[in-house]
């Protein structure tokens, strides 16, 4: 045993975020935390760490034996200078662990000691990256760069906190295997997460956790196979299979994108980011438009919805072309295109209730009387499970589960033809995605429901739409049916994004 | 790389825009003043034939646009025109002003930056306790006291009443270097505002930038906290005070005319006050040109390192 928790209770204003959790981290293993956001994992971590919330009231004991605990939060960015290059800690760090040498071998031992560090993190091309700043590395990159911070320090543990939210299936991957080395150099890996697959990868040792308590713990093949407690059961659920829409209901076109090729600004060059030939979405229809980062996904919504004007071709929507830009385009035509944002706490104004920013888009774009809009607005609410008087406090309040459910209703308040959702379960828990994917699915079996565009990175999100449309590097490569995508894929890189998710329990382990 | 490059580009002639359209205002407005050099230079005498005839020797009675596009060309050239009162060449006046004004700013910065950087680090570093209370305290009291008040408060305790150092830089000349103790005040007074408003800004980016989450995330690695605080928290917060060094310089060098005059040193603000009094519109015009290209190149290189402190800020113009 390495390092121990006992009794931690952590309290804030009375109210505890973690309530007598004890846990116990040996060597070379990996420990699991997993529950939905809030339950207390991250304040457990950062415990770890010696790192409590300001103004927190801290029972119980952390200990940890002789060793030193390394940190690669769920942003890594947020722990790296922004001011600094992206090697200044690292060396400042080795220089420290020199300081005993003589004075003419310090520098070339400092440099050896980042050196490994950097490869044993698996980061390519470290000597150029480490002249970059932060902001101009990517998020693997940091991640990374973080862990090769923690490897540097000689960390007998690491604390991964949501290592692979919002990562595609392939990023995924990757850091799986990279953490799976991490735990094969006898390091002990404390890993918070909701991603079950992650953690049926990786974990040794698993704890459910549940409004600050754990509620199950044991060795991974028990609990995951096994649950005992209805909260987990709840959790490790199957990701829903059964489809979004009534595919009987398919209907004519509706929205068809052709010869469209998009670009974006880059240091005063336009660079081609998007080239469609046709893409179409039939009334009533599910499509979801998958891919890694950078694929392009978002930009083509984006297009559709007008957010992005700076694209040639033809976007139609019932055989007339939508201009461009949101500027020119019709209240009609506006309300008819509707736009749900990957980040629902940044698509709310957080000085205004809720209630009222809903009910804004009837009377901008349906043209209702304010009275009347707001009580279409509660109507609509209420339907999508926020009822009461959660929807006239302000989005702060909120859960994200409960915005993203408001950022929904607000777009279906504009009674759209076309509804695109941008990652609107990426960083939500499994209880919580699921039960926003239930959403979908009934609000499609209606009449006259909306067809939804839906952009993820997640196979499991993406498995029930009607069709999948695969994109890479700013290209659609496969099209067709979520069976035939899923179950046969005809391309390469289909092939190699569907495997990597597949396959995420038998790639690693040593 | 090439981005930065083409932005310094636009950034200068954009300074040269700005600097041309500094001179032409100063140039309408000195000929909107009552009175030319002629009148100045006649003095007590103001008897309408003689003033002919000086304006005519200076070659007054010439058009404006005339004077003005003859200068134009000889700044072309380099030449700056010359003095209309001591016909002498205007490039060495603002050479001998230029000596006494730089030493001034040169002195004052070399104090200026490190006493208000540690200043606003100590500061920082006991936040809402005694030393910064202190500190915050008294920078924000001496920054309400302007120039000249202090100035004369100072000469009238340490050189009158006490007489340790001499009142006034009269008798020295030029060469002020020979005789520190003369400096000694003016620097002071110089000092005064620009060490309060620069420790201010360093101590509020220090506080934010100690506790962000990196500057936690370093403490946990082991580093030194001097280390922290010089080498990884002072870059954020240098960013802001580097646009208020910039104006502060600018200042130094363009206009303490209260200081030189209260001191009695022969800097560019004693050159400026004379020229303007005596309607010397060349040697007016060749100041506007050094304060302009003084101003533009001072906030191109702040805003070069404030590009550099905060790199995620982009160049902006």
């Amino acid at each position: 045993m390495i390092a121990a928790v006992t009794g931690l209770t952590v309290e804030v204003d009375g109210r505890a975020l973690v309530d007598r959790v004890s846990l116990r981290i040996r060597p070379g293993t990996v420990t699991a935390l997993v529950g939905a956001s809030g339950s207390g994992k991250t304040t457990t971590g950062l415990a770890l760490l010696g790192a409590f919330p300001a103004g927190a009231r801290v029972t119980g004991e952390v200990t940890v034996h002789g060793t030193r605990v390394g940190h690669v939060p769920q942003h890594p960015a947020a722990v790296l200078n922004p001011a600094r290059r992206a090697g200044a800690l690292l060396r400042d760090m080795a220089r420290q662990q020199v300081r005993d040498l003589p004075r003419s071998r310090r520098r070339a031992a400092a440099r050896q000691r980042v050196a490994r560090a950097l490869a044993d993190a698996q980061l390519d091309d470290a000597g150029k990256l480490l002249s970059r700043y932060p902001h101009q590395l990517s998020g693997g990159q940091q991640q990374r760069l973080v862990l090769a911070q923690a490897l540097l320090l000689g960390a007998g543990i690491i604390v991964a906190d949501e290592p692979t939210t919002g990562q595609d299936a392939l990023t995924t991957r990757r850091i799986v295997e990279q953490l799976a080395a991490v735990a094969g150099r006898g390091i002990a890996v404390l890993l918070l997460s909701h991603d079950l697959d992650v953690v049926r990868a990786l974990a040794d040792e698993v704890l459910v956790m549940r409004g600050g308590r754990v509620v199950e713990q044991g060795p991974a093949y028990r609990v995951l196979d096994a649950p005992a407690d209805p909260w987990t059961k709840e959790l490790l659920a199957e990701p829903r299979t059964l489809p979004y829409a009534d595919s009987g209901q398919a209907g004519t076109e509706l929205l068809t994108v052709e010869g469209l090729t998009a670009r974006h600004r880059t240091g005063g060059a336009r660079v081609p980011v998007l080239s469609v030939d046709r893409l179409t979405l039939r009334s009533g229809e599910c499509l979801a438009l998958v891919g890694r980062s950078g694929s392009g996904k978002t930009t083509l919504g984006r297009c559709l919805a007008g957010l992005h004007r700076d694209h040639t071709g033809r976007i139609t929507l019932d055989g007339t072309e939508l201009p461009r830009s949101l500027r020119d385009r019709s209240r009609a035509q506006l309300a008819a295109v509707q736009y749900v944002f990957q980040d629902a706490r940044a698509a709310f104004d957080e000085h205004r209730p809720v209630l009222d920013q809903v009910a804004r888009t009837a009377v901008r774009l349906r043209g209702a009387e304010p009275r009347e809009a707001v009580a279409r607005a509660r109507r609509v609410l209420t339907d999508l499970g926020l009822a009461g008087e959660l929807v006239r406090r302000r989005p702060g309040l909120l859960s994200g589960g409960e915005l993203q459910r408001a950022a929904l209703a607000r777009a279906l308040l504009a009674e759209p033809r076309v509804i695109v959702c941008d990652e609107i379960t990426c960083g939500l828990d499994p209880v919580t995605r699921r039960s926003l994917l239930n959403l979908l699915g009934a609000l499609m079996s209606r009449q006259d429901a909306p067809a939804v565009v839906l952009i993820t990175h997640d196979l499991d999100t993406a498995a029930p739409a009607d069709r999948v449309a695969v994109l890479d590097g700013g290209a659609v490569v496969e099209e067709g049916t979520s069976e035939q995508i899923l179950n046969a894929p005809r391309h390469p890189f289909t092939v190699a994004l569907v495997g990597a998710s597949g396959r995420r329990g038998a790639a690693v382990r040593r | 790389m090439n981005a930065l490059r083409s932005w310094i580009a636009r950034r200068l002639l954009l300074g040269v825009l700005q600097t041309a359209a500094v001179v032409l205002l100063v140039f309408g407005l000195t000929e909107a003043l009552p009175g030319d050099a002629a009148v100045a230079f006649a003095g007590d005498q103001p008897d309408p034939q003689r003033i002919a005839a000086v304006r005519e020797a200076m070659g007054l009675d010439r058009p404006a646009h005339e004077r003005l596009t003859d200068w134009v060309v000889g700044l072309l050239h380099g030449d700056f025109g010359t003095s209309l009162t001591s016909g002498r060449p205007v490039a060495g006046f603002l050479a001998d002003g230029f000596g006494p004004t730089l030493l001034l700013a040169t002195l004052t910065v070399l104090i200026l930056v490190p006493v208000s950087v540690g200043l606003g680090v100590l500061a920082a570093r006991h936040e809402g306790r005694l030393t910064d209370r202190l500190i915050s305290s008294a920078t924000l009291g001496v920054y309400a006291v302007p120039e000249f008040a202090l100035g004369v408060l100072l000469v009238s305790v340490l050189a009158l009443r006490l007489g340790w150092l001499p009142p006034t830089a009269v008798g020295y000349g030029t060469d002020l270097l020979a005789h520190p103790a003369a400096l000694v005040l003016p620097v002071l007074v110089l000092l005064a505002r620009p060490v309060c408003s620069l420790a201010r800004l360093v101590r509020a980016g220090m506080i934010d930038a100690l506790a962000a989450p990196w500057t936690a995330h370093a403490r946990r690695y082991g580093i030194p906290g001097a280390r922290i605080r010089y080498g990884h928290a002072l870059p954020n917060a240098l960013a802001p005070a580097t646009q208020q060094l910039a104006r502060t310089i600018d200042w130094l060098l363009c206009g303490v005319i209260v200081v030189e005059a209260l001191y009695v040193i022969p800097g560019l603000g004693t050159v400026l006050m004379n020229a303007v009094a005596d309607r010397d519109i060349p040697v007016v015009q060749g100041l506007a040109v050094v304060f302009g290209v003084a101003t533009v190149l001072l906030n191109l290189g702040a805003d070069l390192v404030t590009h550099r402190l905060a790199p995620r800020s982009g160049a902006a113009a």
